[in-house]
């Protein structure tokens, strides 16, 4: 293992950001407009008359509908754009492109102040805990932040992780469920003696000062979603780049936005993943090959989901339409994100976040001292996977590309594998299939309209269940581990922990005991936590 | 590995079956360097003494830049891109020693019309397994390795989901007049197809030795094209690519009069149909009716064809009495 870069300095990273902002903006300026500019040379479907009034026809589009002044302002601006293009030469316009280019890089990095860093690094996890749970002192949110790393479990390839981070740049990419996320892998990588990570967060985050504040100084950059239009999704694949070939560790979450349906993520989005690739190509072509880069497959368990009523109710709308029918809302749909931390403190094992053993942009496994190495453990020079035909080292987009969706699939087989299944997990499926089974109705927008006598289970059946999913799994580690608070139970107990969870946490109970019985009372919910063992199939042998 | 030492790399081969050794007298009379890989080590002195391979392809003449060894680290060391020509049975053990010498610069490309036990895998997953490279690909279509080497006119295609691995072969492969070569990204619907072609054919040698006539040949041809084209979609390809140069281009030419020991899956059903082809050598293409019937059912597609050909090879069946049940099948769809 390296001692060149231990954990320590690691740590520091983001603190050198500032000195690094301004040769990061310029590189990311650079890159973008000359390809561009080259691509326009290449081809006149891209000259470079076409990006600019891409841009300027989206930008018009969104400031339509703006009442504001400064709205007002930016349309006109945009109007005036649209209105010159044809009238410029190509070093203007080249001008106009460099402007743009730089306009939107500096919205996406905003401002970074090394020392509100270092108060934002110690003090902004006790503030958010004050902010989200009603306590009246500084003191009481340090205590609450004490007992809240309590409830977050850290486990999985913890040193192989470690080394990958002394010897390289992380590239950490989770399992997306709740708005909470990036608050509990920042507390997770505290725990982990891990550094911290730069991550993109929505704009939207940005509106409320206060979080506003520390989220540009915990590293965080911008990331305007409304913004569509292919020049901004490139400054920000090349500023995700630039800042890992400057080595700082970064933070993706695949699966793009939070997964409504709690299955695990399957289909993940590639942009920003494909970074890691480009960044590692830049570094061999600028004979900088031993600068790795590593993909650290991550896992957030949540035993219960804060926003599970919100997430389950879009997923059933956009996939059912017609066939699934919204009913009088019996949950209340006030944003709960404070209730967070304190319904955290008050349930055992709340969240498990496992890290994967990392491995490198093309998907293969990493040996202990960060060499990648592929099946038979053999190692491998991964910059050998971009030398083309001709013996050279270049950048091809083409098969980068496929390159990058080798490395999606790997990272969603890892989610698998790597997912902790607790006892609500379990349970709900238990309960679920046993419905099934006995109503022999599959089809969830049907189940979703049986009478509450049809959607009772027994007790000791539900068990059984339990025990054979428990066995399955533990049999076949690629669908997961079960917690292993979980699996020191017996069926029972883990049933009646389950059963404790899901009675209380929802504003409606998902599932009730009454005597040797189990009555499913929301079984949208039971669907949901349910759906997290959705990759494991049917089992034939459990009825 | 050894290097190229700057020298233009070779074109590699691994077999010296018919069609490797029709591919690299090609390729060598185009003035291209060939290293051909082969275990048979008087095959391999036979061609780098005498520049013939009389066992495997009679009448050819290989030209002094196709090099044979039993060596494959020489094969790795001096070509990038190679064609992997050899049966299913042997083609996992390989790979395995193809994957101790090559590294991830080296694009892979079978010639395999069939599926690899035990698991009834893709022969380009099993290249992935078996090796670092990950720039695979497959080779099909109707070029048979007498017409290759005859100089007379045939295509392939080749498939890679890596624009670059297509660029290749068309650079080292296309030489027309005899061998044109087109080019797919749809890697799993070539190589489904290859493998199909060659399982029908065994139906369509049935067909002939009971001298079904032309309707109902030509009404088994449209049903084949539907059942491959549900398999196909099933595997994640493209249902089209079945009606290309990989499905139905191969089947045709292996199911053509005149195609003799070529076309090995529809002498095969010929023999069968004969009640004569217990003894026989079981060829690629009887094995990979057992694969697509186990893998349509894994994948929940009907396939009633191959069901058909299954039976009859299993001798569940006599070939009119699966012609019989076929033909009842067939009334039902369309």
């Amino acid at each position: 293992m390296s001692q060149s870069r231990p954990v320590a300095e690691a740590e520091n990273r983001l603190v050198r950001f500032n000195s690094d902002r301004d040769a990061i903006l310029s590189l990311v300026t650079r890159r973008v407009t000359d390809r561009y500019v080259i691509g326009a040379e290449n081809s006149p479907d891209a000259s470079l008359e076409y990006v600019l009034n891409d841009v300027a026809y989206a930008e018009t589009q969104r400031h339509e509908r703006a009442s504001s002044a400064s709205g007002k302002r930016q349309l006109s601006r945009w109007r005036d754009l649209a209105g010159r293009l044809g009238r410029l030469n190509e070093v203007e316009k080249r001008a106009e492109l460099e402007r743009l280019v730089e306009h939107y890089a500096r919205d996406i990095v905003g401002n970074f102040n090394p020392r509100v860093y270092r108060f934002a690094n110690d003090v902004l996890p006790p503030a958010l805990s004050m902010l989200f749970t009603p306590v009246s002192s500084f003191r009481q949110g340090l205590a609450a932040l004490d007992s809240m790393s309590r409830r977050i479990q850290v486990e999985g390839e913890l040193e192989a992780v470690r080394t990958a981070c002394d010897l390289g740049t992380l590239v950490v990419t989770p399992t997306h469920s709740s708005n909470m996320d990036s608050i509990v892998i920042g507390l997770a990588l505290k725990l982990a003696r891990l550094p911290p990570v730069t991550y993109g967060a929505g704009k939207n985050l940005f509106s409320n000062p206060l979080i506003s504040y520390f989220m540009h100084n915990l590293g965080a950059y911008r990331v305007d979603r409304r913004l569509k239009f292919g020049l901004y999704k490139d400054v920000l694949k090349e500023y995700s780049t630039v800042l890992l070939e400057h080595g700082y560790h970064s933070l993706f979450f695949p699966g793009g936005t939070r997964c409504r349906s709690n299955v695990i993520e399957r289909r993940l989005k590639l942009g920003l993943l494909g970074t890691g690739l480009a960044a590692f190509r830049n570094g061999v072509m600028a004979g900088a090959a031993h600068r790795r880069i590593y993909v650290v497959p991550t896992t957030i368990n949540y035993r219960l989901v804060l926003e599970a009523e919100t997430l389950v109710e879009d997923y059933l709308a956009e996939t059912g339409k017609s066939r699934y029918i919204i009913e009088d809302d019996e949950f209340s749909r006030v944003g709960r994100i404070f209730e967070f931390v304190r319904k955290m403190l008050v349930h055992e094992g709340a969240v498990v976040i496992r890290f994967g053993r990392p491995i490198d942009p093309f998907g293969n496994a990493i040996d202990d001292a960060g060499e990648s190495i592929d099946r038979y453990g053999r190692r491998i020079d991964p910059s050998s996977y971009l030398v083309a035909a001709g013996g050279q080292v270049d950048a091809d987009e083409q098969r980068e590309g496929v390159y990058t969706r080798r490395l999606g699939e790997e990272l969603s087989a890892a989610f698998r594998r790597e997912t902790v299944l607790m006892s609500t997990h379990l349970v709900a499926r238990a309960v679920f299939d046993a419905v099934v089974d006995r109503t022999r109705v599959s089809d969830i927008y049907r189940l979703l309209r049986l009478p509450a006598s049809a959607v009772v289970v027994d007790r000791e059946d539900v068990c059984r269940r339990v025990d054979h999913l428990r066995q399955r799994v533990a049999a076949a580690p690629e669908l997961g581990r079960v917690e292993d608070r979980a699996s020191g139970m017996s069926a029972a107990d883990l049933l009646d922990d389950a059963l404790r969870a899901l009675t209380t946490y929802h504003t409606y109970p998902v599932l009730e005991t009454s005597g040797d019985r189990i009555k499913v009372g929301a079984m949208k919910l039971c669907y949901y936590y349910r759906n997290r063992t959705a990759h494991i199939g049917a089992d034939e042998g459990a009825a | 590995m050894g290097d190229l030492m700057g020298e233009q790399p070779a074109l590699g081969i691994v077999g010296a079956g018919a069609f490797g050794t029709a591919l690299a007298a090609l390729v060598g009379a185009a003035g291209h360097d060939v290293v051909l890989w082969s275990a048979a080590a008087d095959v391999v002195d036979e061609i780098n003494r005498e520049r013939t391979s009389h066992a495997r392809l009679p009448d050819v003449r290989l030209a002094e830049r196709v090099r044979a060894t039993v060596d494959p680290a020489e094969l790795a060391a001096r070509a990038r891109f190679i064609v992997l020509a050899v049966s299913s049975t042997e083609a996992r053990e390989r790979a395995r020693t193809l994957g101790q010498v090559v590294d991830g610069r080296h694009m892979l490309v079978h010639a395999i019309g069939a599926l690899a036990g035990p698991d009834d895998a893709r022969l380009s997953q099993v290249l992935d397994e078996e090796t670092p490279a990950r720039r695979i690909g497959a080779l099909a279509g109707p070029a048979l390795p007498a017409d290759l080497a005859a100089g007379r006119f045939a295509a392939m295609v080749c498939a890679s989901p890596f624009d670059e691995v297509t660029r290749e072969a068309r650079r080292l492969l296309n030489l027309p007049p005899t061998l044109r070569l087109y080019t797919s990204r749809d890697l799993p619907g070539v190589e489904m197809s290859a493998t199909l072609s060659g399982a029908y054919s065994v139906a369509f040698g049935m067909a002939d030795s009971l001298e079904m006539g032309p309707g109902p040949r030509a009404v088994l041809v449209t049903r084949v094209v539907a059942e491959a084209q549900r398999v196909v979609t099933a595997m994640g390809g493209e249902s089209r690519t079945f009606t290309g140069l990989a499905g139905l281009g191969n089947l045709l030419v292996r199911t053509a009069p005149g195609t003799g020991d070529h076309a090995p899956g529809y002498q095969f059903g010929r023999a069968l149909a004969r009640g004569g082809a217990s003894g026989e050598r079981i060829p690629d293409s009887v094995r990979a009716v057992g694969a697509a019937v186990r893998l349509a059912r894994r994948l929940h597609q009907r396939a009633p064809v191959l069901e058909a050909i299954a039976r009859v090879i299993d001798g569940q069946a006599r070939p009119s009495e699966a012609a019989a049940a076929l033909s009842d099948t067939v009334a039902l769809e369309e």
